[in-house]
């Protein structure tokens, strides 16, 4: 599924050089969920964000489901994380604009998906309902509560049926109770067959992985297996 | 695309109505200058054409007063020798003559302000017969006049002027020139008007045997007006030959300093606009960082994005120019006869062709700048690294 080899992240602070990748070497297979865990500033969000092609790393290359990211086009780059890739990042990411229904299904019309307004709608709509947010699915974001954003920009990562999902911090800034709703959300997405990989500074996560791995100033140091 | 940047757009409602009101003055004041213009031009064709004339022989010494005649339909008195009407005929070129006599008029009934008195030969006037013809109304008769459409007196009324009475036969159709507030009798009456204000007017008019004020002109299909008007004006000591682009440059030259002033204030709201424009539509990029990279994240494209900023840019440009355009257009129509009055320029509403051109035009560069001022934010946000955009950002 992805195969990461040499990635090195570099750049200048002044005169001193700072590298928040200092050769990574990572490989996921298909199915896994594995969690990132590590100090702030130890490269994990970097890493995570190199895997999904938003940011370019400064040698390396990354593999995913057989295409090497660094060599695409943008628009090929871009219909790739648009079709396999479902991201979920630390803050919302949800378009005040937009419905919590509107900001699910604007991942389909980002990725060109032909199909009509109203059959990704109902699609939205579902996903929305499977997270148990049907009733708010016409609410503006700023009408819904921390983990109800959490679980809309987690319907909004399942929209285009993503074979990867790519999740920076989810639980952060959430109660022990919904930061438990939430992972078992992704245990459940896990399940059913989608790559997770996420990336958090709470071990105690980890009993929800197949993998855990740690990073240490830009470097990724294995963990011992989850029981 | 086109929902994500109305959206946009209605979410920020005081900054884009302002910026639509930047489009929309810059809008209206290309357009309302390009208005006059045709409108004025548009105004002195149509009223050439509805004289008849190719070509209009007037008193070389009485250029301006003729000017303000046909073009203002400021009453003015004025004549010089009829002996040149067979001179101009034998002019090569020239296929028809018609003289004419101007007479300003002491106040009437009909009006509040004194009006031209337009006397014609009706043996051989090519000017009122071809309307009556048209209008299938009987020649005219003794004591019968027709008025223009902005005189104030229906078809049977009496007027009086020089203590004659006269007798309304028919009314010309707007032409938004002076010949709206002239009146045409027949030059036997006018003489007869004159004998009787003697006797009848507070102010008796002095009007001499084998006089004429204007000679209009018609030139054979062969001939070019141009040509024949030099002639004219060489061979015919003393007078000056008014053509229609003559007369359309008179009131451009007059109409100079409205349109100047009028083009100045768009270039300048545009000069003084781009930059603000730009600079607000930089930090309406900035402000989106956040948004932007979660689109880019979503599997937005570059050119998505580019399309997205600059999208919204023009849209507000678009908005504000039809709001211009409209704004502009109602407003010089509702007061075009003011505005003809205070620039003293005949004005009609210009034809449907250039009304069209202009606001074509007019659109055109108003959503250009909208363009111009978002390329450089378009171009910044759509080259910006989706994580760089992501952790910079606000949401």
């Amino acid at each position: 599924m992805i195969d990461a080899r040499g990635l090195i992240k570099s750049y200048h602070d002044g005169e001193q050089e700072v590298r928040p990748l200092d050769g990574v070497d990572f490989h996921c297979d298909k199915g896994e969920f594995i969690l990132i865990v590590g100090r702030s500033g130890s490269g994990k969000t970097t890493f995570l964000n190199v895997l999904g092609g938003l940011t370019r790393p400064t040698t390396g290359s990354v593999i995913i489901a057989g295409k090497d990211i660094l060599a695409l086009s943008d628009a090929e780059c871009s219909a790739l994380r648009s079709r396999t890739i479902g991201f979920v990042f630390q803050f919302p990411g949800l378009l005040s604009t937009l419905s919590a229904r509107e900001n699910v299904a604007l991942s389909a019309e980002i990725a060109g998906i032909t199909e009509s307004k109203s059959a990704s709608t109902g699609r939205a709509l579902a996903l929305l309902t499977r997270v148990g947010l049907k009733e708010k699915a016409g609410s503006p974001p700023s009408h819904l509560s921390g983990g109800e954003l959490k679980r809309t920009a987690i319907a909004r990562a399942l929209m285009n049926s993503p074979s990867l999902i790519l999740a920076d911090e989810p639980t952060a800034d959430l109660d022990v109770d919904t930061e438990r709703e939430v992972m078992e959300l992704f245990r459940e997405i896990n399940r059913e067959g989608t790559t997770i990989i996420m990336v958090t500074h709470n071990i105690d996560l980890a009993s929800y992985a197949s993998r855990v791995v740690r990073m240490d100033k830009g470097k990724l140091v294995p963990v011992e297996p989850v029981p | 695309m086109l929902g994500l940047i109305a959206r946009s757009i209605i979410h920020r409602p005081v900054r884009n109505g302002a910026l639509i009101l930047a489009f929309a003055f810059i809008a209206a004041s290309l357009f309302s200058g390009h208005y006059l213009l045709a409108g004025a031009s548009d105004s002195v064709k149509s009223e050439i054409a509805k004289l008849g004339a190719d070509l209009i022989v007037v008193p070389a010494n009485y250029t301006a007063d003729s000017e303000a005649v046909l073009l203002r339909g400021e009453p003015s008195t004025f004549f010089f020798d009829d002996s040149v009407v067979p001179r101009i005929r034998n002019v090569s070129g020239v296929e028809q003559v018609e003289p004419q006599i101007f007479i300003a008029s002491l106040t009437a009934s009909c009006c509040s302000l004194p009006v031209q008195l337009i006397a014609i030969d009706p043996t051989q006037d090519f000017t009122i017969a071809p309307w009556l013809e048209q209008k299938r109304e009987k020649p005219l008769g003794p004591d019968e006049i027709i008025v223009g459409s902005k005189i104030v007196a229906g078809g049977g009324t009496n007027l009086n002027f020089f203590g004659h009475s006269f007798i309304v036969a028919g009314k010309l159709d707007p032409t938004g020139t002076g010949l709206d507030t002239s009146i045409f009798l027949r030059t036997d009456d006018a003489y007869k008007m004159a004998n009787d204000s003697k006797v009848n007017a507070v102010k008796p008019l002095v009007l001499p045997q084998g006089v004429a004020s204007a000679v209009l002109v018609r030139v054979n299909d062969a001939a070019e007006a141009t040509n024949v008007s030099y002639r004219i004006v060489d061979q015919v000591p003393g007078t000056r030959v008014l053509t229609s682009s003559a007369l359309v440059t008179t009131v451009s030259d007059q109409l100079a300093g409205i349109t100047r002033i009028l083009d100045l204030s768009a270039l300048v709201a545009t000069l003084v606009s781009l930059p603000l424009i730009a600079l607000i539509s930089l930090m309406v990029a900035n402000e989106r960082r956040r948004e932007i990279g979660v689109l880019r994240a979503l599997g937005a494209t570059r050119s998505l994005i580019f399309r997205l900023i600059l999208g919204e840019s023009v849209i507000i440009a678009a908005i504000g120019g039809i709001i211009g355009i409209g704004s502009s257009w109602i407003i010089l129509v509702l007061f075009q006869s003011y505005i003809s009055v205070v620039t003293r320029i005949p004005l009609s509403i210009p034809a449907p062709s250039s009304l069209i051109s202009i606001s074509i035009l007019t659109f055109v560069v108003t959503v250009a700048v909208g363009g111009l001022a978002a390329l450089y934010p378009a171009v910044r946000s759509a080259l910006m690294e989706p994580y760089e955009a992501i952790r910079s950002g606000e949401l």
